[in-house]
């Protein structure tokens, strides 16, 4: 046992034994000051053997996970593709695609025949009220010029300060009668005599 | 305690669950532009309140955004993972309509959902028994037609030990 380069164990030996009950502080027992604790002896062919098969074990077994994960790897991505990317759906998603521009195409059909519709509903509104406001209108200035012309009839009648004096004999020559009799049943009687 | 929102029965997993809208796993975002007012989102409006849980519940890595009173007419995107963009104009239909028309250009046919149902039932074995996790049955003594627990039905005599011991010693 010594350090042999390349065989040495990464040991050396220890004039202190390991942590236990005692903190690193403590004096050591009185049996054990003396003690020197060392590696177990090595031999170096049985070592050198040994650690050749490790090496080899390892090496097998490392590539055979490799070998094994990448068959998983593969195995999910054909697994993916072949349920994503076959021919068959992408022709069903382009059939589908289509299907829906279709209905897109036909929304926008009934979307522009609406907007049509209600277009010439408001026109048509509009028209009605244009046409009655100039329907007002007209009515309004019918009545105006009745009253106009009624006035203008009453004026022929209006006793001015000419006629003034004819008129006032007229009414004196021509007494009227405004008394009348009524009885419970509305029967107007208008054969007074004027007293 | 009082039940949350206005319609609680959203909220519970059995009208979750019966959600039928499943996407295609290239369905990456949805976005779903629509009014709060007038009679033509109407449709989308339901849609929105009633079918986008179930949708969420059924997809839950798709994301869903809502874009409220930014367009005068209501429509729905989608985005694809190869970066295509399915537009779906909703103007003027009824949420059942748009449910319908969803998931028929983009979701997942029946017959893929049932065939996945299988493929996911071939991964484990139902008699076999063990953790409650990977398993239905915990111990032998759940399965029927075998001997029941002896914490509950006491085992017979011949089966036990002390009584096979005990015959062994006077013999």
């Amino acid at each position: 046992p010594g350090p042999f380069p390349g065989l040495c164990p990464g040991w050396s030996p220890r004039a202190v034994p390991a942590r236990g009950r005692k903190a690193r502080q403590d004096p050591i027992a009185k049996s054990k000051a003396v003690r020197v604790k060392l590696p177990p002896p090595v031999d170096p062919e049985e070592l050198l053997v040994v650690r050749e098969r490790y090496r080899q074990h390892r090496l097998v077994l490392s590539a055979l996970r490799a070998e094994f994960r990448a068959e998983m790897l593969q195995r999910k991505r054909e697994e993916r593709l072949a349920a994503e990317g076959s021919v068959e759906q992408l022709e069903e998603h382009r059939r589908l695609m289509a299907w829906n521009n279709e209905e897109n195409a036909r929304q926008q059909a009934r979307r522009e025949e609406r907007l049509r519709k209600e277009e010439e509903e408001q026109k048509r509104k509009k028209l009605e009220i244009s046409e009655k406001q100039a329907r007002k209108m007209e009515a309004f200035l019918e009545e105006k010029e009745k009253e106009v012309l009624q006035l203008q009839e009453e004026a022929k009648n209006f006793i001015t300060p000419e006629n003034l004096e004819a008129r006032i004999e007229e009414c004196l020559d021509n007494p009227r009668n405004y008394n009348f009799a009524i009885d419970k049943d509305g029967r107007i009687v208008k054969r007074t005599v004027l007293s | 305690m009082p039940m949350k929102g206005r319609f609680p029965v959203r909220r519970t997993l059995q009208y979750l669950s019966q959600g039928d809208v499943v996407f295609k796993s290239s369905v990456k975002v949805m976005t779903v532009n629509y009014n709060t007012a007038g009679e033509l989102s109407e449709g989308a409006r339901k849609f929105v309140f009633f079918n986008i849980p179930q949708i969420q519940y059924k997809n839950p890595w798709v994301q869903i955004m809502l874009f409220r009173n930014m367009t005068p007419s209501p429509f729905l995107r989608f985005y694809l993972d190869n970066g295509e963009q399915v537009l779906v104009d909703v103007e003027d239909k009824t949420n059942k309509e748009i449910t319908e028309h969803v998931k028929k250009i983009l979701g997942k046919s029946k017959e893929t959902l049932e065939k996945e149902e299988r493929e996911r039932k071939k991964l484990s074995h139902p008699a076999t028994f063990g953790p409650k996790k990977y398993h239905l049955r915990e111990c032998m003594c759940e399965i029927e037609g075998q001997v029941p627990c002896p914490a509950f039905v006491p085992l017979p005599k011949e089966m036990r030990g002390k009584y096979k011991a005990a015959l062994k010693n006077e013999a």
